[in-house]
């Protein structure tokens, strides 16, 4: 075997693997978006089709009934519910955001007594899965009349242990010259945080606050406990309210699922960059 | 030394002085309000009978019509006898099925999301951003809508997985995924296992994305000596790409099982525990117990102990970080 020989047979198997690569990528890819296109088709299917067995896959005779059908149904006044959670979840990104940069902040570039154990104490409570204070939570907000308000969902929520402490990694690398040089010119502290501070975390800022969004925009458990008038639920809730009301007919809750998931997940994959970077930095689970 | 320069410091400590006291102080309420009091609150609960309905004592409820129970409610968890009380029972079955959910869970996820993130990192840079969001989109639906589409696909007369299964084998299939208890394969109850697949779409695209920032982590140079070296695909894999993510791969692990201790939307959407409490998970149980039931008390204790699982698992992470991983 000639030493020329070795770069060349593997070049050929470099381009095998690529091409094995996207022989499996391709059908994978496929098979993952087939729960979504299952979904979007079957909202399309008349209410006799839907009953055919076996199922047909593509709509035979493609229909907007079912749209009509959801969008015009009088206990389903889905902007309503859109409304609700957008309140929430703007609500929360806006305040999770604000506590979490100024304490970053603070907890970087301060020291007062007792930061450290404070710090600590934030820390370990990321620890604490949410259903331990579910149950006292709820008594909480009982006590306060606070069932059945948005406000249940906003505030308890202003303070992210996480958010905190992404900040805090953050604010260690703005120079402490920067800071000084805006004290020596009379700037005020809070000045200081809105203007030169908060413009040094933008896209941490931009990737925490999505996550935020993503969050509280989908989330089911909470609202579900805290939120049982129809009026006041969100999107996620009342989704599986009107699968169970409707049963068997497909159509309608395919219609209904469609227009709560797709325009959302359709905003979330344009700013899925800002989402994914969150992820990778911190490694967070949902 | 450089303060005494400016007049101005003096004035300055206070003020900054003011703005730490300003904002700390509010903070500090807040989470003895928010945290603190929840915390205490539900570790509190767990030695007590309570059902929010009743009167009870004057301080928080306690007491009265819902006395203190001392350690009944972890007495009764360890009552393994067969006529112990139901609710004993289900918490022992949601135990077993949350324990059977996370460890169906953890080595599928890490088994698919690994190559296929590897397989992602070796196509064309152009092509990458576009698999990687097909894999990252059920990431961002929302759990309970991907319930009800997968409730859709499982269904036994109108649902896709059966015409599929159809499709092959030329006859009707009916197979009620999540709704038949009598089909178990080696004490699996497919019911969970169904579930387990539909939770793993959705949740495989955060290990994914973790996974392709960890491999663009991995020095280009040894990328290339492996390559020059003519390894195969499978010894890149196993001998270069594993033990060199190993800290990734432990973390995802650590993580993906936490959080599937603590599965909720799908389960209480898609089959709400049955069929025969075959996807009775914990959190179900303690949603159950404590809003359904008004049995808060016997709920908080599970909550406890769920925690102190979760905490245990959380520990065992932290040591394993602090295992010294030398590439």
């Amino acid at each position: 075997m000639s030493f020329a020989a070795i770069p060349v047979q593997n070049e050929r198997r470099i381009k095998f693997r690529l091409r094995m690569a996207y022989f499996l990528l391709i059908p994978l890819s496929l098979i993952d978006l087939l729960p979504f296109v299952w979904m979007i088709f079957g909202s399309f299917k008349s209410g006799a089709e839907i009953r055919q067995i076996p199922p047909t896959f593509f709509p035979q005779q493609f229909t907007l009934d079912n749209y009509r059908t959801v969008l015009s149904e009088p206990s389903l006044p889905l902007m309503t519910f859109y409304r609700n959670s957008a309140i929430i979840a703007i609500a929360n990104v806006i305040q999770v955001l604000f506590t979490s940069s100024l304490f970053g902040y603070i907890f970087a570039k301060f020291s007062f007594k007792g930061k450290k154990s404070l710090y600590w104490f934030i820390l370990a409570t990321m620890m604490i899965p949410s259903q331990v204070t579910m149950i006292p939570g709820y008594l909480i907000l009982a006590k306060l009349k606070l069932i059945n308000k948005l406000w249940a969902l906003i505030l308890p929520s202003a303070i992210d242990a996480f958010g905190i402490f992404l900040f805090h990694q953050f604010a260690h690398s703005i120079p402490n010259e920067l800071l000084d040089a805006a004290r020596v010119d009379g700037a005020s502290e809070f000045q200081i945080y809105r203007r030169i501070v908060l413009p040094q975390f933008g896209p941490a800022l931009a990737t925490f606050g999505m996550l935020t969004f993503m969050f509280n925009w989908n989330a089911y458990l909470w609202p579900l406990i805290v939120l049982t008038e129809q009026n006041v639920r969100t999107l996620p809730i009342i989704l599986t309210w009107y699968s169970t009301r409707m049963g068997n007919k497909y159509n309608l809750t395919m219609a209904a699922a469609v227009l709560v998931v797709l325009p959302v997940l359709f905003v979330f994959t344009l700013v899925q960059r800002w989402i994914v970077e969150g992820i990778t930095l911190s490694g967070m689970k949902g | 030394m450089k303060k005494g320069f400016f007049r101005l410091a003096p004035r300055r400590d206070s003020a900054e002085r003011r703005f730490v006291f300003g904002t700390v102080s509010p903070l500090i309420l807040y989470m003895a309000f928010w945290t603190l009091l929840p915390l205490l609150w539900g570790f509190v609960l767990a030695f007590f009978e309570f059902n929010a309905r009743q009167a009870g004592g004057p301080f928080l409820g306690l007491g009265g019509d819902n006395p203190f129970v001392g350690l009944q409610h972890f007495r009764d968890m360890l009552n393994f006898s067969p006529d112990a009380p139901l609710t004993v029972r289900q918490f022992h079955i949601g135990v077993k099925i949350t324990l059977l959910f996370a460890f169906l869970d953890v080595p599928l996820n890490l088994a698919i999301t690994l190559p296929l993130a590897v397989m992602i990192e070796s196509v064309h840079a152009r092509l990458k951003p576009v698999f990687r969001t097909i894999f990252f989109l059920p990431v961002l639906a929302p759990s309970v809508g991907v319930a009800i589409m997968w409730g859709y696909i499982y269904h036994p007369q109108r649902g896709l997985l059966n015409a599929i299964l159809g499709l092959f084998t030329g006859k009707l299939v009916g197979i009620n995924w999540v709704g038949d208890p009598h089909l178990v394969i080696g004490g699996v109850p497919i019911a969970l296992f169904a579930i387990v697949i539909a939770y793993l779409w959705q949740d495989m695209g955060y290990n994914l994305v973790i996974f392709i920032a960890a491999l663009q982590g991995i020095p280009k140079s040894l990328k290339d000596a492996a390559r020059i070296d003519g390894a195969s695909a499978w010894q890149m894999f196993s001998r270069i790409i594993v033990p060199l993510l190993m800290p990734t791969i432990m973390l995802t692990a650590i993580l993906t099982m936490i959080s599937a201790f603590q599965v909720f939307d799908i389960i209480q959407v898609m089959t709400d525990g049955g069929p025969n409490n075959q996807t009775q998970v914990l959190l179900l149980n303690i949603y159950s117990y404590a809003f359904r039931y008004q049995r808060m008390g016997w709920a908080a204790a599970v909550s406890l102990f769920l925690f102190l699982l979760v905490l245990a698992i959380s520990l065992i992470q932290s040591r394993m970080l602090r295992a010294e991983w030398e590439y």
